[in-house]
C-alpha cells in the first residue's frame, strides 16, 4: 500500500467493480459463480456469537476448496430483533438467519457448492409464517431508506479497498481539489443537514461560523461518545463502514481550514476505536490522511481519544475538556467552540451520523439531499429501535415517517399481545410520546412539539407493563450520577428531584410532590449550564403530561397499575386484578382443600366468584410471572372451582353489615356495576335501592352474556346473596319513563348510575334499518326476555367483539349456519381469542377483511354488499386499517344479519349530564359526574370493558359516597378491614415445566344443542395439580 | 490491596515518557497505566504527577471524575451488567439484584477472592439484545436467572 492520488484512487474504484456489483445483485446468478458470504460482525452480533459461525464457515469453505470462489466478510451489525447471526450470501442476497456453527455445513454443501439456498435458514414473517429469502424483501429493511447506512452488508469494515470501491473518498477528492471551502458550506447548507447528535443544530452555519473565525489552528472533533442509553446508531455506523466518518471529516477539515482532528470514541466501545484504529491506519498508507491528500496540497490526520465512562463528555465542551485532559466539565458559552473551543482553538464538533452523510452530500449535491425529508428537517435519521418490540435493531427512515410506521411496520408490533403504551425518544434527554400522538412525524419541530426531542435516535418502545413513574425515575437516576456537579441547578435540582421520583414509586410520595416536581424541573430547564441538566428534566415533565395518572395512583392510591414499584405490588396478578384479589393466597387454600376458608378469602374482595370464574377476562393471567418458565396459572377456573365448590358443600359465608345508616342511595341498572355499588353500600349500612328497567337483575351477565357460558342459577345465586345484604330491587322501572332523575336525586342521598351500554351502534349503511337487521345486543336481550325472532337458516353478524361472537354462538344453538363478517383480520378482534376459537369449532364462518357497504331486500331475502378490503397503513393502535379494493365488491345473502359493532349508552333519562363522545365523564378517582352527588361508573363511562371492571368501579362508587356522606354528616369514612386468614408460607420446590390446565368443554357438536354450560369445571385433582404451579410470588424470605 | 511489582514500574514510566509533553496526555497515560495495574491507586498517582509535572490533586481529581478509573483493585473478570434504558424495560435490574446476592458484593464492588468486579454500566449498545451483560470483553445477550450463573461458572 502507497500514497495513492486521484487517478489511482479512481483506478482502486473501478478494480473493485465486479467485487461490488456480485453483492449489489448485479452479475447473473450461476451455480458455480462467485459467492459473498457477508457474515454479520457487529458488537451485537459477537453478543449473540456470531464469532463462532464465522469462524466455522471459513474453515468450510477453506476446507472444501471453495476459497477461490467464495468469499466470506465480515460485515458490522446487519441484523434485526433476535435474528443474529445472520449472513447474507450475494449475488442472490438470500438472508439467513439464527445461524449456529451447524447450520453451516448446509449452507456450504447445498448453496455454495449445489447453487440451492436452504430453506430452512429463511426469515419467516411472523404475521403468515411465509418465508422470505431476499433481505430487501424483508418488510423490516424494505420500509427503510439507507443513506448513512448505504453500505449495509456491503464491505468489509476492515478493508478500505471495499469502501473505496463503493465511492469513499471520492467526496473528498472532490471537495479537497474541485471545490473552494466556500462551495463545500454552500452545498452542506442547502442540503439542510442538521446535527444528529440531538440538538438538530444546521451543520452548514456551524461550519461557516469556524471558517469565518480567524485563527490558523483550527480542529474538527467527531462526537462518538454516544452515551444515551438505548441508542447504538453510531456504534454500528462506525463498525460497518468507518471510512464514511474519516471523510466527512476530511471535508469539513476543508469547509473550515483545519489541519488536525480528533475522533473522540466512548470507551465502552471496544469493536468500534479496534475498526476505526484499523481505517485510519489504512487511510494514512494511501494518504488519504496526512499531508497533501490525494495530491491537493491539503494536510489534515486524526486521532482516536478514548472517553473514561463520562456520560456528560459527549456534551460539547465537555468534550473538549476532557481531550485536554481535564475533568470533563462543560463551559459557559460564549465564547462558543466555532471562535473557541479544544484548546481555545476553532473547532467544530459533529455527531458520527452527520459526518457519515457529509460525502454523499458532496457528491451528490446538497439538492438531492433535500429533496429527502420534510421542510425543516432534511435528509433520512437512522433510529435505534428497542425495547418492547417484536423486531429491535437500527432503523433508518426518510424524515417525515409517522412513528407508528415505524413502531409497527417496521419494528413489528409489541411481542405478546401487550398493549404499547409509550415510545421515548432522546434518551435521558427526551421524552414519551404516548399512542394517541403516535401519528407524529419524524421531524425536529413536530418532535418538540409533543414535549419529547429527536434525540440523537434511541427509541425506546416501552408497553403496559412499564411504569412510567418508574421510569421517569430510572432516567433522573441517570442524570443525577452523571452529573458533573459543576452547576447548582443540574447538581442540587437533579438530585432534589430523583429524591422525590424515588420517595412516590416507594409509596411516600405527597401530591404537593408533584408540583414540586414542576417547579424544579422548570427551574433546573432554565438554568443549567449545559445541555445535560437543560434536559435532565424532560422525561418527567413529558412523564408528567401524558401520563399523570399514574404519579396520582402511586401517591393518592399506593397503587403501581404496571406492577413494578415493588413497595406498591404485592403481587403482580393480585395489582392487575381491577378487585385486588389474593390470588396466591386463595390459589394455596385450594390446593390444601381448605375450601370454606378459600371461598371465605376470595369473597372478601369478590362477590361474584362464580360468574368471574367463568367470564372474566383474567388481566391476572396476563401478567402472571409463571408464564416466563411454561404458561400462567389458569387462576379464573381455580376460582370457580372454589366457588362451585363451595355452592355444591353449601358453604356460605356470613357477611357482616356495619352499624345501620340513615342515608339512602339510588342506583340506576342492576348489572355488575349496580351490583357491585349496592353490595358495598350495603355493608357499609347504607340503604341502597337498584332501579332495573328490565324484568331481572343483571344487566349484560344475563342480556348479554349467554347461558352457555354463564348458568343462569349460578349467577341468579350470586346475585340473591347481594341483595340479601339489605339492597332493595325495584325492576321493571326505567328511570326517565316511570322515575325522573330529578325525582331520584331530590328523594335519595346520592344517586350512582351504572345503564351500561345496550344499544347497538349504527353502521352507517343504508339499509341497515330495513326488517331482518337488528342490533346485536339486543338480540341477545330478546333471547334471554324470550321472545326472540325468528331468524331463519343463513345468519351473518358484523362485527369481531364478543358481543358479535356470543350473538353468532346463540344463533348456531338457533339452527342457524351463521358467518361472522369482519372488516380488518382474524387476529385484530377485539373478542377474546379462546371464544373465537370455540366459536370456529362450533362451525361459525369467520369472513376477515369484508366491509358492509350497503343491504337491501330482494324476495324476501335480505342481501349485503360487501367490499373486499386489503390491510392498509397502520393506525395509533397498531392495527391495519381495512382499505377496499377498488372494483372487489361481494354480495351475499342471508334471512337475518345482525350488526354488532359496538354498543352505545343511552343516557337520554337527563341532559344534564356532561358526556364525551357519548360516554358519561367522571372524576377519575372518585368517579363523581358534573352534577352533585351523581355517581356513574362501568361501560357508561368507560364504554364496553370487562365485568370484573364494571364491579371494581361499584366499589369506587361506594367508597367514594361513603367519604362524601360522611363528610357531611361527621361520621368517620368506612375502613375496610378483613378477617385474617392464616395461610402456609411456603415457597414451591423445583420449579419442573408443565402445561397449564385447561378446563375440558362439551363437544362442539353436542353442545350446539342448546344452552348448556360449554366449560366444564377442574375436578379436584386437576386444580391441584395446577394450584401446584403457582410460584407464590407472595411468599418473601427473611 | 494487589501489589504494584517492578515490572510495572517499568511499563508505567515508559508509558509516562511516550506522552511527555503531549498536552492532554492524562486520560490516555491513566488509562495505559490502569491496564497495567488495574488500577490506580495513590502511589501510582503520585508517579504519574512527577513524571507528567501535572500536580497530584490534579491527577486525583480526574481519575474520581471518570468511572472508568477505579484506585481499588479489580476482579479477575469485570462483570458489567447493563442497565441501560432497553435492557432495564427488559430486566436488567433484576439481574443486577441478583448477582449481588449470590456474589455478596456491592455494585462497583469486588467479590473477596477478587474474583469478579461487579459493575453497572449504561448501555453497551446491545439494546436489541436487551437485557445484556459483559463479562471482561465479551457480549452476552438475553441474560437471566436461567443462564446468568452458567455463562459465569465460565469464568475462574
Amino acid at each position: 500500500m502507497k500514497t495513492i492520488d486521484r487517478n489511482q484512487l479512481n483506478e482502486l474504484k473501478s478494480s473493485g467493480k465486479h467485487r461490488i456489483d456480485i453483492r449489489l445483485g448485479k452479475v447473473p446468478i450461476e451455480v458455480n459463480g462467485e459467492k459473498h458470504v457477508m457474515v454479520c460482525g457487529g458488537t451485537a452480533c459477537h453478543a449473540c456469537k456470531s464469532e463462532p459461525v464465522r469462524d466455522t464457515i471459513k474453515r468450510e469453505v477453506q476446507a472444501r476448496g471453495l476459497s477461490q470462489r467464495c468469499k466470506v466478510i465480515e460485515t458490522g451489525n446487519d441484523a434485526f430483533g433476535t435474528l443474529a447471526p445472520v449472513m447474507v450470501v450475494y449475488p442472490e442476497g438470500i438472508y439467513y438467519v439464527h445461524l449456529t456453527p451447524d447450520d453451516v455445513t448446509d449452507i456450504v454443501s447445498k448453496h455454495l457448492i449445489d447453487g440451492k439456498p436452504v430453506e430452512r435458514l429463511f426469515y419467516r414473517d411472523p404475521s403468515n409464517g411465509k418465508s422470505i429469502p431476499r433481505m430487501m424483501d424483508i418488510p423490516y429493511f424494505s420500509h427503510q431508506r439507507l443513506v448513512t447506512l448505504r453500505n449495509l452488508t456491503l464491505i468489509d469494515p476492515e478493508n478500505i479497498d471495499d469502501a473505496i470501491a463503493r465511492d469513499a473518498y471520492q467526496g473528498a477528492a472532490k471537495a479537497l481539489i474541485d471545490m473552494a471551502a466556500e462551495e463545500i458550506i454552500n452545498q452542506i447548507k442547502i442540503s439542510g443537514l442538521r446535527g444528529r447528535g440531538g440538538a438538530g443544530f444546521p451543520t452548514g452555519m456551524k461550519w461557516e461560523f469556524a471558517a469565518q473565525a480567524k485563527g490558523d489552528s483550527k480542529y474538527v472533533l467527531c462526537n462518538a461518545d454516544e452515551g444515551d442509553p438505548g441508542a447504538f446508531m453510531d456504534r454500528s455506523v462506525l463498525e460497518a463502514d468507518p471510512h464514511a466518518v474519516l471523510e466527512g471529516m476530511i471535508i469539513a477539515a476543508k469547509a473550515i481550514n483545519a489541519r488536525q482532528g480528533y475522533i473522540y470514541c466512548r470507551a465502552e466501545y471496544p469493536l468500534a476505536i479496534r475498526r476505526l484504529n484499523r481505517a485510519i491506519e489504512q487511510a494514512r498508507r494511501y494518504g488519504l490522511l496526512g499531508r497533501d491528500i490525494l495530491g491537493s496540497g491539503f494536510d489534515f490526520d486524526v486521532e482516536i481519544y478514548q472517553g473514561a465512562g463520562a456520560f456528560v463528555c459527549g456534551e460539547e465542551t465537555a468534550l473538549m475538556t476532557s481531550i485536554e485532559g481535564k475533568r470533563g466539565m462543560p463551559r459557559p458559552r460564549p465564547p462558543f467552540p466555532a471562535q473557541e473551543g479544544l484548546w481555545k482553538k476553532p473547532t467544530i464538533l459533529n455527531n458520527v451520523e452527520t459526518l457519515a452523510n457529509v460525502a454523499q452530500i458532496i457528491l451528490q449535491g446538497g439538492a438531492w439531499y433535500a429533496s429527502i425529508g420534510t421542510e425543516r428537517s432534511k435528509g433520512t435519521k437512522v433510529f435505534a429501535l428497542s425495547g418492547k418490540v417484536n423486531n429491535s435493531g437500527l432503523v433508518e427512515v426518510p424524515m417525515g415517517m409517522p412513528l407508528k410506521d415505524i413502531v409497527y411496520g417496521i419494528g413489528g408490533g409489541i411481542p405478546g399481545d401487550k398493549r404499547f403504551k409509550a415510545v421515548q425518544l432522546g434518551g435521558p434527554s427526551g421524552g414519551c410520546i404516548p399512542s394517541e400522538l403516535l401519528d407524529t412525524i419524524t421531524d425536529y419541530e413536530a418532535i418538540t412539539g409533543t414535549g419529547a426531542i429527536m434525540g440523537s435516535g434511541g427509541m425506546v418502545v416501552m408497553d403496559e407493563d412499564n411504569c412510567m413513574v418508574d421510569i421517569a425515575r430510572f432516567f433522573m437516576e441517570f442524570c443525577q450520577e452523571e452529573s458533573c456537579g459543576k452547576c447548582t441547578p443540574c447538581r442540587e435540582g437533579t438530585k432534589r428531584m430523583l429524591e422525590i421520583l424515588t420517595k412516590i414509586t416507594e409509596g411516600r410520595g405527597e401530591i404537593a410532590d408533584l408540583t414540586a416536581l414542576e417547579e424544579l424541573a422548570e427551574m433546573v430547564k432554565d438554568s443549567a449550564l449545559c445541555g445535560l441538566g437543560q434536559t435532565a428534566p424532560n422525561p418527567v415533565l413529558s412523564t408528567l403530561r401524558y401520563f399523570r395518572h399514574e404519579y396520582e395512583d402511586h401517591i393518592l392510591e399506593h397503587r403501581c397499575e404496571a406492577g413494578v414499584c415493588p413497595d406498591l405490588v404485592k403481587t403482580k396478578c393480585s395489582n392487575a386484578c381491577p378487585l385486588g384479589q389474593e390470588v396466591p393466597g386463595y390459589i394455596s387454600l385450594v390446593a390444601e382443600e381448605r375450601f370454606e376458608e378459600a371461598i371465605r378469602l376470595i369473597r372478601q374482595t369478590n362477590p361474584m366468584p362464580g360468574v368471574l370464574g367463568r367470564v372474566c377476562n383474567h388481566p391476572c393471567m396476563d401478567v402472571c410471572v409463571r408464564q416466563q418458565t411454561d404458561e400462567a396459572i389458569n387462576i379464573p377456573k381455580i376460582k370457580r372451582f372454589a366457588a362451585d365448590m363451595a355452592r355444591e358443600k353449601g358453604i356460605t359465608v356470613p357477611l357482616e353489615r356495619a352499624r345501620e345508616k340513615e342515608e339512602k342511595i339510588a342506583i340506576i341498572g342492576g348489572g355488575p356495576s349496580g351490583l357491585g355499588a349496592a353490595y358495598y353500600l350495603s355493608l357499609m349500612g347504607y340503604k341502597p335501592t337498584i332501579f332495573e328497567e328490565l324484568p331481572k337483575l343483571g344487566g349484560m351477565l344475563r342480556y348479554g352474556i349467554p347461558a352457555y357460558r354463564l348458568p343462569r342459577d349460578v349467577l341468579d345465586e350470586e346475585i340473591n346473596c347481594i341483595i340479601n345484604t339489605s339492597v332493595t330491587v325495584r325492576t321493571g322501572v326505567r328511570v326517565g319513563r316511570e322515575i325522573s332523575i330529578e325525582e331520584l336525586r331530590r328523594d335519595f342521598d346520592a344517586v350512582f348510575i351504572g345503564i351500561g351500554a345496550h344499544k347497538s351502534q349504527i353502521m352507517g349503511i343504508p339499509g341497515e334499518d330495513i326488517d331482518g337487521v337488528y342490533g346485536g345486543a339486543e338480540f341477545l336481550r330478546q333471547v334471554e326476555l324470550g321472545n326472540a325472532p325468528d331468524i331463519g337458516k343463513k345468519v351473518a353478524v358484523i362485527g369481531g367483539g364478543n358481543v358479535a361472537i356470543d350473538v353468532a354462538r346463540t344463533c348456531r344453538r338457533m339452527g342457524a349456519d351463521v358467518t361472522i363478517l369482519y372488516r380488518r383480520e382474524q387476529k385484530d378482534m377485539p373478542a377474546s381469542t379462546e371464544e373465537i376459537e370455540d366459536a370456529i369449532a362450533e362451525g361459525i364462518d369467520i369472513e376477515t377483511l369484508m366491509m358492509p357497504e350497503s343491504i337491501n331486500k330482494a324476495n324476501g331475502r335480505t342481501i349485503i354488499t360487501l367490499h373486499r378490503c386489503e390491510p392498509g397503513e397502520y393506525d395509533k393502535g397498531g392495527r391495519r386499517m381495512p382499505v377496499p379494493i377498488p372494483g372487489a365488491l361481494v354480495r351475499e345473502e342471508y334471512n337475518t344479519i345482525f350488526a354488532a359493532i359496538g354498543q352505545a349508552s343511552d343516557t337520554s333519562f337527563t341532559e344534564d349530564l356532561d358526556l364525551k363522545r357519548g360516554w358519561i365523564v367522571v372524576d377519575r378517582l372518585t368517579l363523581a359526574t358534573n352534577l352533585d352527588n351523581v355517581y356513574a361508573g362501568g361501560d357508561a363511562v368507560t364504554g364496553p370493558a370487562m365485568a370484573v371492571d364494571a364491579l371494581a368501579a361499584g366499589k369506587r362508587a361506594a367508597l367514594s359516597i361513603d367519604r362524601a356522606l360522611s363528610a357531611k354528616s361527621g361520621e368517620r369514612p368506612h375502613k375496610e378491614e378483613h378477617d385474617k386468614i392464616f395461610l402456609t408460607m411456603k415457597v414451591p420446590g423445583e420449579t419442573v415445566k408443565q402445561d397449564m390446565a385447561r378446563a375440558p368443554k362439551i363437544s362442539p357438536q353436542e353442545r350446539i344443542k342448546d344452552s348448556r354450560e360449554v366449560e366444564i369445571g377442574f375436578d379436584t385433582k386437576t386444580v391441584k395439580g395446577e394450584c401446584g404451579r403457582c410460584l407464590r410470588c407472595d411468599v418473601t424470605i427473611e | 490491596m494487589k501489589e504494584i511489582t517492578e515490572e510495572m514500574w517499568k511499563e508505567i514510566d515508559s508509558v509516562v515518557q511516550r506522552y511527555k509533553g503531549k498536552p492532554g496526555a492524562l486520560i490516555p497515560v491513566l488509562q495505559e497505566c490502569q491496564n497495567v495495574c488495574g488500577y490506580l491507586p495513590m502511589e501510582v498517582q503520585e508517579r504519574i504527577s512527577k513524571g507528567l509535572n501535572i500536580p497530584g490533586s490534579f491527577i486525583y481529581g480526574v481519575v474520581t471524575f471518570y468511572s472508568f478509573f477505579t484506585m481499588v483493585p479489580k476482579g479477575r473478570h469485570t462483570v458489567k451488567v447493563c442497565l441501560g434504558t432497553a435492557c432495564y424495560v427488559r430486566g436488567g435490574k433484576a439481574n443486577l439484584d441478583y448477582l449481588q446476592d449470590e456474589f455478596e458484593v456491592e455494585v462497583g464492588g469486588t467479590t473477596r477472592d477478587l474474583r469478579f468486579s461487579l459493575d453497572s454500566v449504561r448501555c453497551l449498545g446491545a439494546c436489541g439484545m436487551a437485557p445484556a451483560m459483559v463479562v471482561d470483553d465479551n457480549t452476552y445477550a438475553q441474560v437471566s436467572r436461567k443462564n446468568i450463573m452458567e455463562i459465569l461458572d465460565g469464568y475462574e
